[in-house]
């Protein structure tokens, strides 16, 4: 969503639509969290009035979807792929191989035995 | 040997105050659970590697230097070369009147 874009590139790893977008959402699932969780500490809280709780579940299911945990997904920062990512190394399997084997991914060496 | 609640409570009390935890000895759904989660906002956030090291980055950083980004210099002769052949952007319309499209509309 346009709205949440930032105005100048702001990553500095593989770039296209797909990368930016889940970087977009992972910055408004920041900005958003605090609100998000005041919201749901009123709706499990079971002591306060009923009506407080319907109006904080309305505000919730209102809220953007860009908002929310679910909309993100790791992707991979060398090639933008979305399958097959260690999220530890940040990568698709394919990119990881590729960096491990000229040793740009410190500790990671070849199996053999 | 049956132990007094009160005496239970008491350790209760004891406990979460030990703990730093709510108090709650009937067992309401308070939603604390929610309150004591760590916000994952920064560590969601910061997955994408930022852009640093741009040549804007080093002007804003050191005006006193003259940073020199060829790329940049190559772009702007460019712009030049074709301003001077008359192939440059056309200036941007300010009023309604300037414009082709709603000219064209009124005719």
């Amino acid at each position: 969503m346009s709205q949440f874009r930032a105005k100048r590139l702001d990553i500095g790893c593989f770039v296209n639509v797909r990368n930016l977008r889940d970087h977009n959402k992972r910055k408004v699932f920041a900005q958003f969290e605090p609100e998000r969780q005041a919201l749901r500490y009123i709706i499990h809280n079971t002591t306060l009035p009923q009506r407080v709780c319907a109006q904080a579940q309305l505000q919730l299911s209102q809220m953007h979807c860009y908002t929310r945990f679910t909309q993100v997904k790791n992707r991979c920062i060398m090639g933008g792929k979305g399958r097959g990512i260690m999220s530890d190394f940040r990568m698709g399997r394919f990119q990881f191989r590729l960096n491990a084997l000229s040793g740009n991914i410190p500790g990671v060496r070849k199996a053999s035995w | 040997m049956a132990v007094p609640r009160s005496r239970i409570v008491d350790l209760l009390r004891v406990q979460c105050r030990i703990f730093n935890t709510t108090f709650n000895p009937d067992r309401l759904r308070l939603g604390t659970k929610i309150l004591s989660q760590r916000l994952r906002g920064p560590a969601v956030a910061s997955y994408y590697p930022p852009r640093i090291g741009t040549t804007q980055d080093l002007r804003k950083l050191y005006p006193e230097y003259d940073v020199v980004d060829e790329e940049e210099d190559d772009w702007i002769e460019k712009l030049k070369v074709a301003k001077l052949k008359g192939k440059n952007p056309p200036k941007k319309k300010r009023t309604a009147g300037e414009s082709k499209k709603f000219g064209k509309r009124r005719s």
